[in-house]
Formats: structure tokens, C-alpha cells, sequence
């Protein structure tokens, strides 16, 4: 931690590690090669083939058996050099066991002599390593899950080759040497059992092993063809796998079974986490739900809605044509679901709640605002400049951000000046419309101004008869005229009322202010992520074909039609992707309540509560839960999203 | 073709370094560790080495052998010859001081001694401990937390030396908070106490208000404050993943002086469930004092309130009083002075009710992970009042010298106190004639509760969202079995 300067010490490890570097590497790309080469020779020459491939299973085989030190050691008192020679013939015997074993079967086309040969040898094979195994590597065999497990197995075998149109009986006997060697290996206590015993554990499997070989045929000049072929998807694909198996699937399987332990990963609790989970209020709080019929929120959006869908059903009587992207009721329908959706949320609460509300608004707002831009924007002036923008946030850390946002959000003390942009401009605010200054004139001829414009924009509409920009209009000008009705009379801002009857200045908090802190919340993520949707959805109006617009424009297009009704299907499988790409997203938001409440005042979402419970108080079972449900919720949007991208492909 | 190989090859060589450096990692925390493993199967290890020559393909493997071999070259005897500490203070101050003690000592012994401090501490210590991995020694804010780790066998108890050590230093009343089912895991290295108010008495003299001597005339102080429309209170408890712990020691302050120390600590123990009613009661009189007109937070709310932010207040007049710890003195404006002159900023102990004087304290303690003889001697000196001494200059000079408070406290015994300043005597004084001194409670609780719901559930309760009862109730409920 301390000083700049290298020790030795520090030098000796740092070129211990270069040292390994290389020899890793150059062993990688050595076996790497190696297979490549070993298998270019099945076409030109089946036997060396089978001789080589043999030889490197039968020593990979021992050399971990004998490596591992599962197999019997010379005994305690041996020296080092007997057993590394032990080490050395052990496995070079296997080789060329096998690899005689190989080359006997490739020179052999008898059907019956070919099994006799590999199931003998197999039998043969497996007692041998059976006998010879280490004592504290001998299974004490139970017979039930052994049976249980080979029956399982082998059936699950058979039913998937039987599903792939393949013969079954190899299958099952592959899958009946795994199920047995799992079910011998696997479930007992090792070291408690006999010679006998673990020499029925590796006998069945070799035997099947060695029946599967035999029973197929030796390969042709087409089957070898195909192995070559075959092969070489293999042989690239087994690294990645490798890699993919121990860094992501053995760590999801790893998790799931810890979920389903108790908090120190001792005894099995099955489901009790997952219910824990839904028990606490903390996490799932949905007792209040009559609540949400008094809600303001959910009354205005319905009785918006209703509007909407009574303009929508007026509409298609007359036109055929009530709800179709960007028409009247549109606009309505979207507000109406987002409030309504609010009004649910705000009274529904919880960490699964919490998750719900993030997913749905961050990717609305995100997505909608993106795809604003982007066609706005689009050919306009200074469109690159004004994109840039735009996108900036996307280069900043979600932490950085947060704590840029909690700057934003601060409040003080009523008694002191605002530091807080938002809580400034609120207080400001309170002080122009219940003041009686020049400011206060100034605000109230701009707000009444505002609600003339929005009449006039109105009876434009009227007398031009673009009847379909009305109810958005409306809507705008009943919200412009509340705000100058409220600037006017009662005052609007951050003001209050005190004991003494004066006027005060009051504060937002918009960060403990439950429960719309958490939309202040998810302005933050919006802010970043509108800049992602823009630049991709802006490229995809760019790769939209100009004929297709210049046909609708020819064809008496409005420039509103020529979008919802051109570009808007041909965007449509990137507004998807940006969607599901955002909805995972969202769904594992973390650093943004980490840095701004911590999960306090009801922001609690599944990934912070994920932490706390797994790392601060160590209950690791809930916090796999957690995980799990987290996972869970994010992988029908995966597949969707990986779908989609292979469609498109 | 070719730009493409190099440039996979390019990416291998990437991909195989991290690798490696995140193999290699294991053997710098733990060399006190590793002695004795090494001790154990040094033949064993030894066998592995030559089996490993044999095959070429587990590179991993050999990585590890040769850690394995510098280690036991290093460590020879059954003597560590570097250790690392770790803990939650992480101030350049704080941790600097620790660092320059321990490096000092180190460097009489022929021991390297690193500390790393860390602000995500508690999260750290159980991902280290899981991993296998633990530091040689952590400081310990939390009694519980050494408590769950000693039953659970990841801390070792001290060595006969290291104990005898600890408890010639310290008195019975410290030392008990590193006693777990009656053998001793701890060794206390730091002190705060918390019943104090901080205030002007300049200000106080001016407005002619008094320090009160019971809890119902500061009780009848704030009611006048508030009258002569003033705000009495400074409270904040916003403190990052902490928000909420000052509220808990309120609540601690309270219970202590409402219901005296054997309810405390059947309290803290859970033989009494949290949400008896005298513990509810208790809650719901700090929330009635925390009301619009007797608190100032300069952040709007009190749950939105820095603790660290009630300093500056105290001192430009906004509030009179700020009950807080002995570490305050620490976020007190730079060049505020200490002492009854006029802006300066002096204590008075938080009044209690019937006459026992408690005191709430709170410290942090070391423990070990292995018993190496170094981990123990180094204990051992943690404990004595040269280390308190040391550790005091040298924050002290850190923090400008002079008149400025270091934040730090010891209260072993025997120190010289000549080192503090007058300040710092008078609170040794009190916690000297403390007759009743408790442990803060949420740190003696299960971490579920005393560093999660006390805290979050508290938070809520404060910003009003829900009452004291449902806190209770909540907090009861998350109490693990």
C-alpha cells in the first residue's frame, strides 16, 4: 500500500507471474494446436488417429485419477521419486492400453467382435481402476440413489435422443454411465466403502462405455468426414464453454442452491428465503391496496383514459381508424397509463414494487424521450451539437451522477438561501406568485400568456380543421390554466403557511419525501439512459429508405403522418431492442439508491437489498433469493431480447 | 489474417494476466495465516510441487507453489514477519496516526505492520472471513460483530499474555465488550463517550439559560429555548449506509436514563422483546422532542441532515445544543477553539433522570484471526496506554497540533494526561467516574438489527412515515431467531 518503490521481493513475483504467463499461454496454444492437428488426421489416416486419440484419453484419464491421488499410492512411505515415477507410468501405461485398444477397434468392421472387444475391455478396464482406487476415494454405496440416479439419467438420455430422432439405447447407456457414476460417486460419503464397492461403481460404467463404442459401427469414409467436420466446431467451442461454465453457469447453479439454504449455508430450508421475502413489509407491502381508489393519480388518469378511449371509439364509427399510433386518442391513452400506473405504484410499496416502478418508468420516459429527440433532431440545425449533448450523461458513472443529482435535490434549512437547483427554483417560485413585486406581475401576465397561447392554439385547430392535435392541446392548456389560476390567487411553489399566519418558504425533500422520491430517483437513470435510446433510435430513422418517405410525402403526407405512419414500422425491432435492453438494465439498478437514500425513505430495490442482506448481514440464503428473483425477472427479457437478435441476424 | 491472430493472441495474453494476478493474490493479507498451515502440511505441499511438475497443462496450480515456497522461506519460525490490520477508520488522520504507531512498533520488532482502513469495513471483513482470507487483525466498532465471529470460530481468543495484558490496562467495564461467553476475544483500543451535549456557554450566559443538572430542566432549557424563538436542537442522522445511527444512540441515551441500565441491557440481550412498551415509549419521547420548532436541520429534515453538518450550526447560532459523542470535536468548523470564551464550544454532560449518572459509551476493539505470537504481542501492545499515548500525539499533530481536538479517546488506564488537551481530561473524568457505563446498544445487537432495521427503521420513524410503535414492531420482527 505504502511507497512507490519495488522490492525485490515484489520483483521476483512480478517476474514469477510473466514467467507463468508465458508458459500458460504456450501451453494453451500448444494443446490447442495439438487437438487441431490430431484431428486433421481422421480423413488422411483413421488408424494413427484412433492410436493418438486414444493415447491422450487413456493418459488425461490416469493422470487425474492418479494426479487427484485417487488411485492407491505405493503407500505412505514412498519418496517423492517413486511417486513421481508413479505418476509418469501410470498414465503412459493407460495411454497405450487404450491406444491399442483404439487401433484394434479402428481396423475392426465385425459388428458382434467390435462389442465383445470394447465391453470386455471396458468391464476389464473399469474393475482394474476400481480395485487400485485410493481408500479415501472407495464409496460406500447406497442402492437406491444409485439406481435412482442411473434410471433418471439414462432416461432423460434416451428421451432426448428419442426427441432428436436418434437411436436411444446409445444414449441411455452413456447417460446410465453418468447417472451411475454420479449415483455412486456423488451422493455417499467417500472413503467409508470396500474395494468391492468402488469396483462396482467403476465397473458398470465402463462397461456401458465400452457397449456404446462397440455398438457403432466403424466409421466410413463419410463418418470420418463428418467428425472432421464436427470437430472443429467442437474444438472452438470447448474453450469458450469452459470459460462460460465456470464464470456463469456454475456460480447461477451455486447461487440457486445457497437460496435454498438457511442464512450460513448449513441446512436446507427449501422455499422458507423466497417466503421470507414476500412476507416482509419491507420488501412487499401491499395491505393498503384500497388506497389506490382515492389516489389522485389513478382518478385523473382514469377519467383521462375514459376521454381517450371515448374519442378513440367516436373515431372508428366514423373513420375506422380510432386508435391507431398518433392519432387524437393517443396521446390520452399514454398519459392516462402512465398516471395510472403511478397511482397504483405510489400506493402499492415495496423493494419488488420499487423494481416494478423503476422497470416501467425509466424505460417509458427513456424510450419515449429517446425517440423524441432522435426525430426531432433529425435533419434539424446543429443536430450533431444538439445529440452530443444529449449523450453526454451517458459518459458519466452512475455514481457520478447520483451524486450530482443529490446536489441537486438538497434542501436546506427554510431559514437559510437554497443550494439545491431544484428546491432554489421551487422556492423562487413560492416567493414570485405570493409576493407582490415586479416579479410576481411579471409571472402572472407569463402564465396567463401561456394559457392564451394554448386557446389560440386550440381555435387554430378548430378553424383548420386538424381536429385530431385537439385533445393533446387541451389537455395542455387545462394543466397551463390550473398553474396560472393557482399563480394568480393561491400562490404556487415552495411556500407555506405558518402558525403565526405568515407566509414561509417551505421546502421539497425530494429525496425523503416518500413515495414519489423514487421517481426523482429514476429521473436520475433517465437522464443517462435517454442519450442510449436517442443514438440508437436516431440511426435507425437515418437507415429508414428515403423513397419510402419521398413516396408518402408525394403521396400528401404530413410530416406527423409521415412518421407515425412510415418511419415509426420501420423502427419498430430497434425501439424493441432498446426496450428490453433497457428493462434489464433498469431491473438491476444499484449504484443510483446506493449513493442517493441507501434504501432508505421506501427507494429500497432488489439489487441494494440483495448486498445488504448478503454482505452487511451475512443472512447469505436471502440475499441468494434475492439474487435469484432478480435473475428471474431478467431472463424472459434475455431470451427475448437474444431471440430477437437471432431473427434479425 | 495476420493483425486478427495478434490481436486474439493480444487478447489471450490480456485475459491470461488477470489470471494470474487474481491467483496470486492470497498469500499478501495472510502470511500470519499461512504459518501455520504451512507447518502442518509443509510435506504435503512439498509432494504437490512434484506432482505438479509432471503435467503442464494446470497453470494455476503451479502459480500457487511458488507463493507457497516464498512463504515458507519467509516464515521460518513461527514468528510472522508482516501483519495487516485492518478497520473502519479510514481519515488520513486517523489512519495515519494508526499506521505511524503500529508502523513504529513494527519497526522496533522487525515486523512489517500495514493498516488498511476502509469506509466499507463491515462489508469487507465477512467477504474476507468467508473467502478464507481474513486480515491478521481488525478493529472491531462493533461488540457484536466480534461476538458472531468468535461463536462462529473465525476469531481467536487471546493468548494468556495478550488477556493479562488487556485486562491490567483496562478496566472491567471496557474489557467486558471483548468478553464472549467468558473468554477473552477483545482488546479495547478506543473510547468514545456519548452522553454529551455540546454547546456555547458564551451563548448560553448571553440568553441567560443554564446548563441544566437534570433531564427535566434540559427538558424545560428547550421549551425555553423554542419560547424565545430560538431552536434548541441541532439534529442530523444522515450518515450514507449508517443513516440513522444517531437517532439509535438517543434512543440508547433515553432508555438508559427513562429505565435504567438492567432494562438496557435485557433491552439489548432481547429478553425483552424490542417493542416492550417502555422501549416504545422511549422512542416516541425522542420523536416529541425532535418537533419543527425545536430542531434545526440544516438540511430540511432531520433524516436528511449529515450528522457531520450539525458542527457549523452550533457554532454560527443556529441551534444551542447538539447532543453527540466525543469524536465531534473532530467535525467541528476548522479553527473552532474549546473552552467557555466567548464562540467557543465546551460540553456538559447529557442530564440524566434519576440521579445514576449512566454514561453510553462506544469504542472499537481488536481481535485476531490466528494466533501467531506476533498477531499476539501485537495485541498486547494495542492494549497498553503507550499505544493510547502514541496514537493521541500523533492524531493530534495530524490534526494541526495545538489546541485542536484529535478525536481520539482511550480509556486505558495509567495514561499520561498531559497528551490531551483540557477538553479531552474532562471527558476521561467523566468516563472515570462513571458509575454505570453502557456499551452503545446497536452495536451489541445482531448486525441484522443494530446496523440494518434500528437503523432504517428508525430513519423512517424520524422522517415520519411511520410511528414508533410499527418501527418497533418492524424491528422486533427482523430480530433473527
Amino acid at each position: 500500500m505504502q511507497g512507490a518503490i519495488l522490492s525485490g521481493e515484489d520483483l521476483s513475483k512480478i517476474f514469477s507471474t510473466l514467467v507463468l504467463i508465458v508458459v500458460a499461454v504456450g501451453a494453451s496454444a500448444v494443446l490447442w494446436i495439438g487437438v487441431n492437428l490430431l484431428f486433421n488426421q481422421v480423413r488422411t489416416s483413421w488408424t494413427r488417429f484412433n492410436a493418438l486419440a486414444g493415447y491422450a484419453v487413456g493418459f488425461l484419464l490416469l493422470l487425474l485419477l492418479q494426479g487427484n491421488r485417487l488411485l492407491k499410492p505405493h503407500g505412505p512411505d514412498a519418496d517423492s521419486i517413486t511417486r513421481l515415477g508413479e505418476l509418469l507410468w501410470t498414465p503412459l501405461l493407460g495411454a497405450l492400453v487404450f491406444s491399442a485398444l483404439a487401433v484394434i477397434l479402428a481396423n475392426n468392421d465385425d459388428r458382434a467382435q467390435r462389442l465383445w472387444i470394447a465391453s470386455g475391455s471396458g468391464l476389464l478396464l473399469g474393475g482394474f481402476i476400481g480395485i487400485r482406487l485410493a481408500e479415501d476415494a472407495r464409496p460406500e454405496l447406497e442402492v437406491l440413489p444409485l439406481l435412482l440416479s442411473t434410471v433418471a439419467i439414462a432416461g432423460i438420455s434416451a428421451g432426448i435422443a428419442l426427441l432428436r430422432r436418434r437411436a436411444p439405447a446409445p444414449a441411455a447407456l452413456i447417460g446410465g454411465a453418468l447417472g451411475w457414476l454420479i449415483g455412486g460417486f456423488g451422493v455417499p460419503e467417500l472413503g467409508s466403502g470396500s474395494a468391492v464397492e468402488s469396483a462396482i461403481a467403476a465397473v458398470v460404467p465402463g462397461l456401458a462405455i465400452g457397449a456404446r463404442i462397440g455398438l457403432g459401427k466403424n466409421a466410413d469414409m463419410v463418418g470420418r468426414a463428418r467428425i472432421d467436420a464436427k470437430s472443429r466446431g467442437a474444438i472452438f467451442l470447448v474453450p469458450a464453454l469452459f470459460f462460460v461454465t465456470v464464470s456463469l453457469i456454475a456460480p447461477t447453479l451455486i447461487t440457486i442452491w445457497l437460496s435454498l439454504k438457511d442464512e450460513d449455508s448449513v441446512d436446507l430450508v427449501w422455499f422458507e428465503n423466497y417466503g421470507s421475502v414476500f412476507t416482509d413489509i419491507n420488501s412487499f407491502d401491499v395491505g393498503d391496496w384500497t388506497n389506490i381508489f382515492t389516489s389522485l393519480l389513478f382518478v385523473l388518469g382514469v377519467l383521462v383514459g375514459l376521454g381517450g378511449l371515448a374519442i378513440g371509439l367516436v373515431l372508428r364509427k366514423r373513420t375506422g381508424d380510432g386508435f391507431s399510433a398518433g392519432g387524437p386518442a393517443f396521446a390520452p391513452l399514454m398519459i392516462a397509463m402512465v398516471m395510472i400506473v403511478f397511482g397504483v405504484l405510489s400506493v402499492l410499496r415495496g423493494t419488488i414494487m420499487n423494481n416494478l416502478w423503476w422497470v416501467f418508468t425509466v424505460t417509458v420516459f427513456s424510450t419515449g424521450l429517446g425517440l423524441a429527440i432522435a426525430v426531432l433532431a433529425d435533419r434539424a440545425k446543429l443536430e450533431s451539437v444538439a445529440k452530443s449533448i444529449i449523450f453526454m450523461p451517458m459518459a458519466i458513472s452512475l455514481v457520478g451522477a447520483s451524486i450530482i443529482w443529490r446536489l441537486v435535490y438538497v434542501a436546506r434549512d427554510t431559514s437559510k438561501s437554497q443550494t439545491g437547483l431544484m428546491n432554489a427554483v421551487w422556492v423562487e417560485l413560492g416567493r414570485w406568485s405570493t409576493g407582490s413585486g415586479i416579479p410576481t406581475v411579471l409571472g402572472t401576465v407569463l402564465v396567463w400568456v401561456l394559457v392564451a397561447l394554448g386557446v389560440a392554439s386550440i381555435s387554430r385547430s378548430l378553424t383548420s380543421r386538424t381536429y385530431d392535435k385537439i385533445p393533446l392541446r387541451a389537455l395542455a392548456t387545462i394543466v397551463l390554466l390550473w398553474i396560472a389560476y393557482r399563480f394568480t390567487f393561491d400562490g404556487i411553489g415552495g411556500f407555506r403557511t405558518n402558525s403565526a399566519g405568515e407566509t414561509v418558504p417551505d421546502t421539497i425533500f425530494f429525496v425523503q419525501d416518500q413515495p414519489f422520491n423514487n421517481v426523482w430517483l429514476m429521473v436520475i437513470l433517465i437522464w443517462i439512459q435517454t442519450g442510449f435510446a436517442m443514438v440508437i433510435m436516431s440511426a435507425a430513422i437515418k437507415a429508414v429508405p428515403t423513397e419510402l418517405i419521398e413516396a408518402a410525402k408525394v403521396d400528401g403526407a404530413t410530416e406527423s403522418q409521415v412518421f407515425w405512419r412510415v418511419t415509426l414500422p420501420q423502427i419498430r425491432t430497434t425501439i424493441g431492442v432498446v426496450v428490453t435492453t433497457l428493462i434489464v438494465l433498469v431491473m438491476k439498478v444499484y449504484d443510483i439508491v446506493k449513493v442517493v437514500t441507501n434504501g432508505n425513505f421506501g427507494s429500497q430495490v432488489l439489487a441494494n437489498d440483495m448486498f445488504e442482506e448478503a454482505f452487511l448481514f451475512s443472512n447469505t440464503g436471502v440475499g441468494a433469493a434475492l439474487a435469484v428473483i432478480l435473475f428471474a425477472s431478467v431472463l424472459p427479457v434475455m431470451v427475448l431480447n437474444i431471440r430477437r437478435m437471432q431473427r434479425e441476424a | 489474417m495476420k493483425s486478427r491472430l495478434l490481436k486474439l493472441l493480444a487478447l489471450l495474453f490480456a485475459f491470461t494476466l488477470i489470471a494470474a494476478a487474481c491467483g496470486d493474490d492470497d498469500d499478501d493479507t495472510t502470511t500470519g495465516n499461512d504459518t501455520t498451515d504451512d507447518m502442518d502440511d509443509g510435506d504435503m505441499d512439498d509432494m504437490d510441487d512434484m506432482d505438479d511438475d509432471g503435467h503442464d497443462d494446470d497453470m494455476d496450480d503451479d502459480g500457487h507453489d511458488h507463493d507457497d515456497d516464498m512463504d515458507d522461506m519467509d516464515d521460518m519460525d513461527d514468528m510472522a514477519t508482516s501483519l495487516t490490520v485492518t478497520g473502519p477508520e479510514r481519515d488520513e488522520s486517523e489512519a495515519g496516526a494508526i499506521q505511524e504507531v503500529l508502523g513504529a512498533w513494527g519497526d522496533e520488532h522487525g515486523i512489517e505492520v500495514t493498516y488498511l482502513g476502509s469506509a466499507d469495513w463491515e462489508a469487507e471483513i465477512n467477504v474476507q472471513v468467508e473467502g478464507g482470507n481474513p486480515p491478521d487483525i481488525s478493529i472491531f466498532p462493533q461488540p457484536g460483530k466480534l461476538a458472531d465471529f468468535a461463536r462462529d470460530g473465525h476469531v481467536v481468543p487471546l493468548n494468556d499474555e495478550a488477556a493479562a495484558a488487556t485486562a491490567a490496562n483496562w478496566s472491567e467495564a471496557w474489557t467486558v465488550f471483548g468478553n464472549v461467553d467468558g473468554v477473552q476475544y477483545g482488546v479495547p483500543v478506543k473510547a468514545d463517550l456519548k452522553s454529551l451535549v455540546w454547546y456555547q456557554p458564551a451563548r448560553f450566559a448571553a440568553n441567560g439559560y443554564e446548563v441544566p443538572e437534570t433531564y427535566d430542566e434540559f427538558a424545560a432549557l428547550v421549551d425555553q429555548i423554542a419560547a424565545d424563538g430560538n431552536r434548541p436542537l441541532c439534529v442530523g442522522i444522515e450518515s450514507g449506509q449508517a443513516t440513522g445511527w444517531p437517532f439509535t444512540d438517543w434512543v440508547e441515551d433515553m432508555v438508559l436514563r427513562q429505565h435504567g441500565p438492567d432494562v438496557y441491557d435485557q433491552w439489548v440481550a432481547h429478553d425483552i422483546p424490542f417493542n416492550d412498551e417502555r422501549i416504545v415509549s422511549t422512542m416516541q419521547t425522542v420523536l416529541d422532542l425532535w418537533t419543527e420548532d425545536n430542531v434545526f436541520a440544516s438540511s430540511g429534515s432531520i433524516a436528511a441532515t449529515a450528522f457531520q453538518d450539525n458542527g457549523q450550526p452550533l457554532v454560527d447560532g443556529d441551534c444551542f445544543m447538539h447532543r453527540q459523542a466525543s469524536f465531534f470535536s473532530a467535525f467541528m468548523p476548522e479553527g473552532t477553539s474549546f473552552g467557555d470564551g466567548e464562540g467557543e464550544v465546551n460540553v456538559f454532560y447529557f442530564p440524566d433522570i434519576n440521579g445514576d449518572r449512566p454514561v453510553l459509551g462506544a469504542g472499537t476493539l481488536a481481535a485476531a484471526f490466528n494466533d501467531n505470537d506476533a498477531t499476539m504481542a501485537l495485541l498486547a501492545y494495542l492494549s497498553t496506554p503507550d499505544y493510547a499515548e502514541a496514537r493521541q500525539i500523533s492524531q493530534a499533530t495530524r490534526k494541526g497540533g495545538g489546541a485542536t481536538l484529535s478525536g481520539f479517546l482511550s480509556a486505558a488506564q495509567g495514561q499520561d494526561p498531559s497528551v490531551y488537551q483540557p477538553l479531552e481530561q474532562s471527558f476521561l473524568d467523566v468516563l472515570a467516574t462513571a458509575a454505570i457505563v453502557r456499551f452503545d446498544g446497536s452495536d451489541l445487537m445482531p448486525a441484522d438489527v443494530g446496523a440494518g432495521t434500528f437503523w432504517t427503521e428508525g430513519t423512517s420513524a424520524v422522517n415520519g412515515d411511520i410511528t414508533a410503535q410499527e418501527a418497533a414492531d418492524r424491528i422486533e420482527a427482523s430480530w433473527p431467531q
